[in-house]
């Protein structure tokens, strides 16, 4: 039985991190000074080119990592007295490649894993079982073996997994690579739903296209550090910086850009923003 | 006289062995020699199996039932074996890191020739020149192991044009890339339709960089083509993109959005550079710019 | 992990340069003769030697701390049990039960230890100065099948990669709850399936990828495939083979033809 930690205040923040730099054994320094604070039902964009230290970040967060020096309070308990099964209560982590994760004959028996380890009674557990798999809409294949499913399904499992733990905050390492428009739209609107429940959602992902349609807070992370922490708007309004740290601005916010002088506003997200401010300055077609 | 076609295919249905479902089911399609070819669509639409259908590992290496009539160059692929096949048919995977297996790059880049009983020193000058069409020169000696995501996917791709084929096929090639290495691929890949007359397939489930970089674009869905053409005529209708569970470009939303705003208004733009000069030289810019 | 298994050291010692068949013949050699050699003097300019080899081979400290901690570690292990196990020959120095401690069978042990010093040691010269590569290679030219030589490459190439994977599911594992380090035997056995089966499935997935990658190559196309790399003997190699053989028929012929104990 894995117990709860409990928390030490009540406090809205749910992970701060203070000066926390990482350096991996081949002598890497992967996070250079990261200070931050989540609060409790954030949804969170952690963004950067391969190399910049986001994954770096979220494993030190749920323990598979430890902080070569700096601090982490999770829930406000200090992260380094806790083991990463204590952690897992708090923090899920659903990882990019669900073949890494899935072992049991059926999608029933592997949603069911995480859960058991945690040590909650059968009753708790058959509860939270039946939740996680409507929450990922996975009726229909909860007896099927998880291996014989489509890499869309399989996401949809591992993620299912990590929710049965109902963990408060849910980590998402590139959920939507791999999958096609349905099963993007799909599997984001489930993440969607869980941070309208409450939940603090922290999406790791290069794609921009995702964090303009769904975070309320980007971070943009380049060499260890991170260089720039606003909402998507602001985010986007940096071109340079975004190029800089090795990230493709979505195509409608380089035509925002190259349309400003036409009154478009720098921090458009979506094609329908673009066309609302477009019309707002135009009028009728000849 | 007739020119050959890179690729025939007419009415091509194929099972996996063991599986009830149609994998292609009534697939026609063609691609000139030197074009470059995106072939689009949801995942489980056959874009994969499509791909490896062209040098033969369907039906020589992985079985099944196959009905139809596929040409490459001319050939009948179910005529010659996948070694006959790799001369002029190169193939990339979306997993970079499964398809190199040697201990060298090297080694990786020189193996099909060695196989095909190329003379050592034509096979030194082939893999010098792959290694430096994809821009790894200087990288001979490096273990697939210590290379980036992208990097490895250069090296398979050189291991595969070291066997000099006319036509490169990739599987969703940009998969594990992040957005800057899957632009760079695109590029390089039109650069190799451009500079060296190379025939280029993909598969891809995203419109955007096809948009840029395509010559032809392949609609696929359960197992057929839907549609074929220019970019422009097959990426303006991002709802009918959407149907198919294809990532429209998002330049055709705005274009889609705009002609459904303003009456009379007929944009038809897939790329940022034709949005914007075609926003701005429309009435629309023009009214905006008055009013200032 | 990797370091455990891939022991080269890049350097430009005469050791490096040489022709890896005759380094593995010429260890092969050395090996016989430290089963040939009986006197604990041999044995221990044997060791001597190969010692100065292994300084001369010039590998990274942690790798030779490495290898010699493992190689010492059971030197000294032989030692300690040796007498312990055989109790023959006087004079006894000490007794505890059917348990006699004998001079003789003290010298007897060193004596075995000096040996496996040897045996065991200059394989390590061979790892430290041969790339995989061309230990394959020479296996091959040695006259091991291609196909058996492709198999021992894709399998050194793939435990680095390998090792990594099975260190992220236990990873993904761990942040379900999985605790790998407690509980009995049989729990920790059980434990482990979640970590063993997706391990074999990503290697299968792996080797069915690898094998229509090798055909796309056109593998086994033709019989007489080129090889790009081919190994040159020098002279200075077969110098050294011949200075190897030599070392190896002198003793040799000293101990079963002239019946002296060395």
């Amino acid at each position: 039985m894995i117990p709860a930690p409990s928390p030490s205040t009540a406090s809205d923040k749910i992970v701060s991190v203070r000066d926390l730099k990482f350096t991996y054994e081949g002598g890497i320094q992967a996070l250079k000074g990261i200070n931050l604070d989540i609060r409790r039902g954030e949804y969170l964009a952690v963004v950067g080119g391969n190399g910049s230290g986001k994954t770096t970040l979220a494993k030190n967060i749920n323990g598979l990592l430890r902080p070569t020096s700096g601090t982490i309070m999770v829930n406000g308990r200090s992260a380094s007295d806790l083991t990463v099964a204590q952690l897992a209560r708090i923090v899920g982590y659903a990882f990019q490649n669900p073949d890494h994760q899935l072992f049991c004959s059926s999608v029933v028996d592997e949603v069911r894993f995480g859960p058991q380890n945690m040590g909650f009674t059968q009753e708790d557990i058959s509860r939270k079982v039946e939740r996680a798999i409507e929450a990922m809409d996975l009726k229909g294949q909860r007896d099927q073996p998880p291996l014989s499913l489509t890499l869309g399904e399989r996401r949809r499992v591992s993620i299912a997994s990590v929710i049965a733990m109902t963990p408060e905050v849910f980590i998402l390492d590139e959920p939507t690579t791999g999958l096609d428009a349905w099963e993007t739209d799909d599997l984001m609107a489930s993440i969607d739903r869980l941070n309208q429940e409450g939940r603090t959602v922290i999406l790791i992902t290069h794609d921009m296209n995702l964090v303009a349609k769904h975070a309320k807070r980007v971070l943009v992370m380049s060499e260890g550090r991170i260089v720039l922490d606003s909402d998507p708007g602001g985010a986007f309004s940096d071109l340079e910086l975004l190029l800089q740290s090795k990230l493709v601005p979505p195509p409608v916010v380089q035509l925002a850009h190259r349309l400003s002088g036409l009154g478009v506003s720098r921090e458009t997200l979506s094609p329908g923003e673009l066309v609302s401010r477009l019309m707002l300055g135009g009028g009728e077609a000849k | 006289m007739i020119q050959m076609r890179a690729l025939a295919a007419q009415n091509v249905r194929f099972k996996y062995s063991g599986s009830e479902h149609w994998a292609l089911d009534g697939l026609s399609v063609d691609v000139e020699k030197g074009e470059f070819v995106s072939v689009l669509g949801c995942n489980g639409a056959g874009k994969s199996t499509l791909c490896l259908l062209l040098n033969g590992l369907i039906p020589h290496a992985i079985y099944g039932e196959l009905q139809g009539n596929v040409e490459v160059f001319g050939t009948d692929v179910t005529k010659k074996t996948v070694a006959e096949l790799s001369t002029q048919v190169g193939i990339v995977f979306q997993e970079p890191e499964s398809q190199l297996f040697c201990m060298s790059v090297e080694e990786e880049v020189a193996f099909g020739p060695e196989n095909l009983a190329v003379p050592r020193e034509e096979i030194r000058e082939r893999v010098e020149w792959a290694l430096d069409l994809v821009g790894m020169s200087g990288y001979n000696d490096r273990s697939p192991f210590s290379l980036s995501g992208g990097q490895k996917q250069r090296v398979a791709i050189a291991a595969a044009l070291s066997m000099r084929p006319e036509m490169l096929v990739l599987d969703e090639p940009a998969y594990a890339l992040d957005p800057v290495g899957r632009t760079e691929l695109y590029q390089f890949l039109r650069e190799l339709k451009v500079r060296h007359g190379m025939t280029v397939l993909l598969a891809e489930r995203d419109a955007e960089e096809a948009a840029l970089f395509s010559d032809k674009i392949v609609l696929m869905k359960d197992g057929r083509q839907v549609a074929a053409g220019t970019p422009r005529e097959m990426l303006h209708d991002p709802d009918k993109l959407r149907a198919m569970g294809i990532v429209p470009p998002q330049m055709s939303e705005v274009a889609s959005l705009l002609n459904a705003r303003l009456p009379g208004a007929n944009f038809s733009f897939i790329t940022v550079d034709e949005a914007e000069r075609a926003i701005s030289q429309s009435v629309v810019g023009r009214k905006v710019r008055r009013s200032r | 992990m990797t370091g455990f298994i891939d022991l080269y050291t890049e350097a430009d010692t005469f050791l490096h340069r040489m022709d890896p068949r005759v380094k593995i013949v010429a260890v092969l050699l050395v090996s016989i003769l430290g089963l040939v050699l009986s006197s604990l003097y041999s044995l221990l300019v044997l060791l001597a030697v190969i010692f100065v080899l292994l300084f001369l081979a010039r590998a990274t400290f942690s790798r030779t701390v490495f290898a010699l901690k493992f190689v010492i570690r059971f030197m000294v292990l032989i030692i300690l049990l040796w007498p312990i196990f055989d109790p023959s020959g006087t004079p006894v120095l000490a007794s505890l039960g059917p348990v006699k401690i004998t001079e003789p069978a003290i010298w007897r042990g060193v004596t075995s230890a000096a040996r496996v010093g040897c045996l065991a040691t200059v394989w390590y010269i061979l790892m430290f100065t041969t790339s995989q590569r061309d230990l394959v290679r020479a296996l091959v030219k040695l006259g091991l099948r291609f196909d058996f030589g492709l198999a021992l490459a894709i399998s050194l190439r793939f435990l680095p990669t390998l090792s990594a994977t099975i260190d992220s599911i236990k990873d993904a594992q761990r942040a379900r709850g999985l605790e790998l380090d407690k509980g009995g035997l049989l729990r920790r056995a059980r434990n482990y399936v979640a970590v063993l089966v997706p391990t074999i499935v990503s290697a299968l997935r792996a080797a069915d990828l690898l094998s229509l990658a090798l055909q796309s190559r056109a593998y086994g196309a033709k019989a007489d495939r080129t090889y790009l790399c081919d190994l040159k003997m020098r002279r200075v190699d077969g110098v050294a083979l011949a200075v190897v053989v030599a070392l190896l028929i002198i003793p040799v012929f000293a101990k079963f033809v002239l019946q002296v104990h060395i």
